[in-house]
């Protein structure tokens, strides 16, 4: 009896290294679900509710926009105060913070020009109505219409990157031309595309047949996949390329915001999505065609909405800061402790039987978490822009 | 191909259907019937894409040769236990066509669409599963 636990122990240490070596085979049927994830990088959004989306103009003048605090109440705080390019745009914090504190984190902008729903909620149903909320929210930058509109009429530089952009000069119109701001700012933002990274070069490699390049990424990350697309059924939310579907999820993560009062999530996030004049639906959306306002026109109210909220995608995730809406979780190693162990009693929606604790072993943990750090990539640095209007 | 095959023994069968037109535009689409009703459908565009929003294109026959009317469509995923986030829209074009407008499939799997038809008071409904990768 007594050798017992020691030979366990031994056959363990046998055992760990040569699985740990074991090449990974992959099945056709896998090879088209990691193909899927791919390719990267995307080709260019043209976003046609917004008539300045990927034009060079607009994306000069929203740079410009976004890095101006003067949109702010106080002139203190611009976009990039919490969306700081160095942070992959985000803001290194669990959760956000402007005068106030905020209940949500700071979601990185990487890859946000692809999303069909904004924010944790889904509340925007486009890029530059999302970029409308932060300036008139008095918990946020406490601008208004008016300031901002004045800038763009008074200051030289603005009103002449308005000009080329637009093709007019501003008006008098402060509304619309907040909403025009708002549409630089999100052809701006639409460029901002993650890196390669080895993923993707493991990706292309296995679709190709190319073992040797295939080869060279490590067999922990390959482990990991294999769970992510396979046992782990991840990537039923988290799908395609960016690793999001774009639509809405409940994984059993806490919507306490304080003792006595909930996030609501997806609920809330489509009854402001409806109250807001800045939806696909209103006079700001540029198509003509009326295809762009689908998603807005057919969305469907449900019970399970409550305590959903967006599947983020997982393109550069193990660089943030916290994770989940709420920044409830530090480290990658807990989100995947979390998937492992979830209580199902946690989960808010009927039973929806795609989050269940998967009971990962040690090994398989650690496997999942390198694949998801193949996820991130260093971005070149971004050099400064060029002036507006020389 | 069997389904095929006893579409079209149903056919020859059933002179009363010969007048149903089951050309979409783009060839013939997919067919299911019941007692009452044929129908014909394909989705546009055709090949559905996770994630991205399409319709689906109806024609609508009754056996008695009477008006058929699409009254809603929906799917869902009978493994997963959920709906689609969207709700779908209808819009008649005539002559027994139809066009719902606004669907989502946004995960890959096993979707079963329901198509409620009537042609008098009774609604009935009819099923296809769908499987998207
Ligand atoms: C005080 C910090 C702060 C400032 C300033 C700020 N944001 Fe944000 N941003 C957030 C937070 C927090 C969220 C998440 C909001 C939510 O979903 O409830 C967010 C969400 C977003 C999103 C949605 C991203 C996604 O993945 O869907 C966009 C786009 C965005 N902000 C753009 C901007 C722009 C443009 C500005 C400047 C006009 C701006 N933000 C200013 C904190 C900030
Ligand atoms: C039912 C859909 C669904 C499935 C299945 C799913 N996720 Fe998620 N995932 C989500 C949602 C929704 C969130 C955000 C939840 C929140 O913020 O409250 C999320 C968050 C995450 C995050 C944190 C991202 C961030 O930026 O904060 C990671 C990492 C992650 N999931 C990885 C995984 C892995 C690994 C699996 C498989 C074991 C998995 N997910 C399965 C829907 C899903
Ligand atoms: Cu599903």
């Amino acid at each position: 009896m007594r050798w017992g636990p020691l030979t366990a122990l031994l056959l363990a240490a046998l055992a760990a290294p040569a699985e740990a070596q074991a090449p990974v085979d992959w099945s056709e049927a896998e090879i088209r679900l990691v193909g899927q994830h791919g390719p990267w990088p995307p080709p260019p959004v043209r976003d046609p509710s917004n008539r300045i989306s990927d034009t060079p103009a607009g994306i000069a003048l929203g740079e410009y926009l976004f890095n101006d605090a003067r949109l702010s109440g106080d002139g203190l705080m611009s976009c990039a105060t919490c969306h700081q390019a160095g942070r992959d745009w985000s803001d290194g914090r669990a959760r956000g913070k402007a005068r106030a504190d905020l209940d949500r984190r700071t979601p990185s902008l990487w890859n946000v020009g692809h999303s069909h729903w904004f924010g944790w909620t889904g509340a925007g149903d486009s890029l530059w109505a999302q970029s409308i909320r932060p300036i008139l929210d008095p918990e946020e930058m406490g601008g208004s219409w008016a300031r901002v509109a004045r800038l763009l009429r008074e200051d030289k530089d603005l009103a002449c990157g308005y000009d080329r952009a637009f093709g007019t000069k501003p008006d008098s119109d402060d509304e619309r031309l907040l909403v025009d701001a708002a549409k630089a700012l999100a052809a701006f933002q639409a460029t901002l595309v993650s890196p390669r990274t080895r993923f993707d070069a493991f990706r292309d490699a296995l679709v190709a047949g190319d073992r040797e390049a295939a080869a060279r990424y490590g067999l922990p990350e390959q482990r990991g996949l294999k769970l992510f697309v396979g046992e782990g059924n991840c990537n039923a939310c988290h799908f395609g390329p960016r690793f999001t579907n774009g639509e809405f999820g409940d994984i059993g993560i806490a919507f306490f915001v304080r003792p006595g009062e909930v996030d609501s999530g997806r609920l809330g996030g489509i009854a402001a999505l409806v109250a807001s004049p800045f939806n696909l639906l209103g006079r700001y959306n540029d198509d003509p065609s009326g295809t762009s306002a689908r998603r807005t026109q057919h969305v469907r109210r449900l019970h399970s909405n409550f305590g959903e909220f967006r599947v983020p995608g997982l393109r550069q995730v193990g660089r943030s800061a916290a994770f989940m809406h709420n920044g409830g979780f530090a480290t990658l190693e807990d989100v995947v402790r979390h998937y492992s162990e979830v209580s199902p009693d946690r989960l808010h929606s009927d039973g929806t039987p795609l989050v269940r604790p998967l009971g990962l072993s040690a090994q398989q943990s650690t496997d999942l978490v390198a694949f998801l750090r193949s996820l991130d990539a260093d971005p070149p640095t971004r050099p400064a822009p060029p002036p507006l209007c020389p | 191909m069997r389904l095929l095959a006893v579409l079209f023994a149903f056919f020859f069968a059933n002179a009363a259907w010969a007048d149903c037109p089951l050309d979409l535009g783009r060839g013939t689409g997919l067919v299911i019937f019941s007692d009452h009703y044929m129908i014909a459908f394909r989705p546009d565009p055709l090949r559905i894409e996770v994630g991205e929003p399409f319709a689906l294109l109806f024609n609508v026959c009754t056996k008695s040769g009477s008006a058929g009317e699409l009254v809603s469509v929906d799917a869902h995923m009978p493994e997963h236990k959920h709906t689609m986030n969207y709700h779908p829209s209808i819009v008649s074009k005539g002559d027994g066509r139809f066009r719902a407008e606004g669907l989502v499939f946004h995960m890959a799997g096993h979707w079963e669409i329901s198509i409620d038809v009537r042609a008098g008071e009774e609604i009935e409904r009819l099923t296809h599963d769908y499987y998207i990768k």
